[in-house]
């Protein structure tokens, strides 16, 4: 039986507000309860990646920041968003690989828990196949990957109608200060990091990119595919 | 011809109809016009540790089928949906304080919205108790 097939949209540097638009062009899209007999031949989902364009901070469906916070925020020349996603506030922006896999889990034989376990495993792979070694997962309240008591990739996402959006921020070369003005994912006391950071070079979104898209089909086991033109 | 809920006499209860479920493994109880709305066992235990409820205000007025709020476990919000249409009239307080409620008493206590239903007949269309075990194991790997 063939691997689902999952669209990738590699967007480069785009600003966030493009990225949740496309996102939701896409859950509009695969929401829609397919009819009976709707070929299996068709995509399981679409993975949009990008570098953030500019620097931007999300709270989650919970909330994660004061209106205090977000007027210093905004004041820093960040954008500040509300999201539906699960956890707590994050910094997206330039040096960082944010993904957002928009996909059927149904088609993709996942759970919303293994889709969660799914991309905490794709990242640990990509930091294996960089040479990274000691990336690991963390149970709840901790979801996301760490490089010792630094986490180095911070995980979101929502899901309904079996669809799940929201997903993945991996920091490659990510101006790390930015993280300095929140509390991230709510958890005080803990440091972040990124590739450039453990690896002591620098490492950017563009050299991960081929690293990320073979972990990715590797985790999800799924075949990637693209159109020439972008969408 | 008109189809009645199967009614479950309790000692010292209201008459209250069986419990219908949906496949998004959503549940629903009514007594006198009002339903009851909470999730599956499944759907606990899909989710994993519940962390937060965003539940609807009272008097959102819901159409089957839309959405109603989310739950959030292991940094995942799943959305809910409402199985019947009809106007929320009350919400389940308790879980501000204490989402745990949902995985530890899904069935009682861990109800999520009260709505006074608009079209009783949509109960019809959903699946019984016994249906829906069918139907779980039927999705399950």
């Amino acid at each position: 039986m063939p691997l689902p097939a999952v669209r990738l949209l590699w967007l480069g540097r785009a600003r966030y507000s493009d990225l949740l638009a496309l996102q939701e062009q896409w859950l509009r899209r695969l929401q829609v309860d397919p009819r009976p007999g709707a070929p299996s031949g068709t995509e399981a989902g679409a993975l949009l990646v990008c570098e953030p364009a500019g620097p931007v901070y999300t709270g989650g469906l919970r909330g994660g920041l004061t209106p205090e916070e977000i007027t210093r925020l905004r004041a820093l020349g960040a954008e500040v968003r509300a999201t539906g996603r699960g956890g707590l506030a994050t910094f997206h922006g330039p040096g960082q690989l944010l993904c957002h896999p928009v996909l059927d889990l149904r088609r993709l034989g996942l759970r919303l828990r293994t889709h969660v376990a799914a991309l905490e495993a794709c990242a640990v792979r990509l930091c294996e196949l960089l040479g990274l070694r000691g990336a690991r997962a963390r149970p709840p309240p901790y979801t996301g990957v760490w490089l010792g008591e630094r986490k180095i990739c911070a995980i979101g996402v929502r899901c309904g109608r079996h669809i799940t959006s929201h997903g993945l921020a991996l920091n490659c070369s990510t101006d790390l200060t930015w993280f300095e003005h929140i509390v991230p994912c709510g958890l005080v006391g803990t440091g972040v990091t990124s590739l450039s950071e453990a690896l002591q070079r620098l490492v950017t979104v563009d050299e991960v990119m081929p690293s990320f898209l073979v972990a990715f089909q590797e985790t999800f086991k799924c075949t990637l595919i693209s159109e020439d033109s972008p969408s | 011809m008109a189809r009645h809920p199967v009614r479950v006499l309790r000692p010292g209860s209201a008459v209250q109809s069986a419990r219908k479920f949906t496949e998004k493994h959503e549940w629903i109880t009514t007594e006198n016009g009002i339903g009851t709305v909470g999730i599956s066992n499944f759907a606990q235990e899909a989710l994993g540790d519940v962390v937060y409820c965003s539940l609807p205000e009272v008097g959102t007025k819901l159409k089957k089928q839309d959405e109603f709020g989310a739950l959030e476990s292991v940094k995942a919000a799943s959305e809910l949906y409402s199985p019947l249409s009809g106007d929320v009239t009350q919400v389940k307080e308790a879980l501000a304080e204490n989402p745990g409620i949902v995985n530890k008493s899904c069935y009682e206590d861990g109800w999520l919205i009260k709505m006074a239903l608009s079209d009783p007949s949509e109960l019809d269309d959903l699946m019984s108790e016994e249906a829906s075990e069918k139907y779980v194991k039927s999705i399950e790997e």
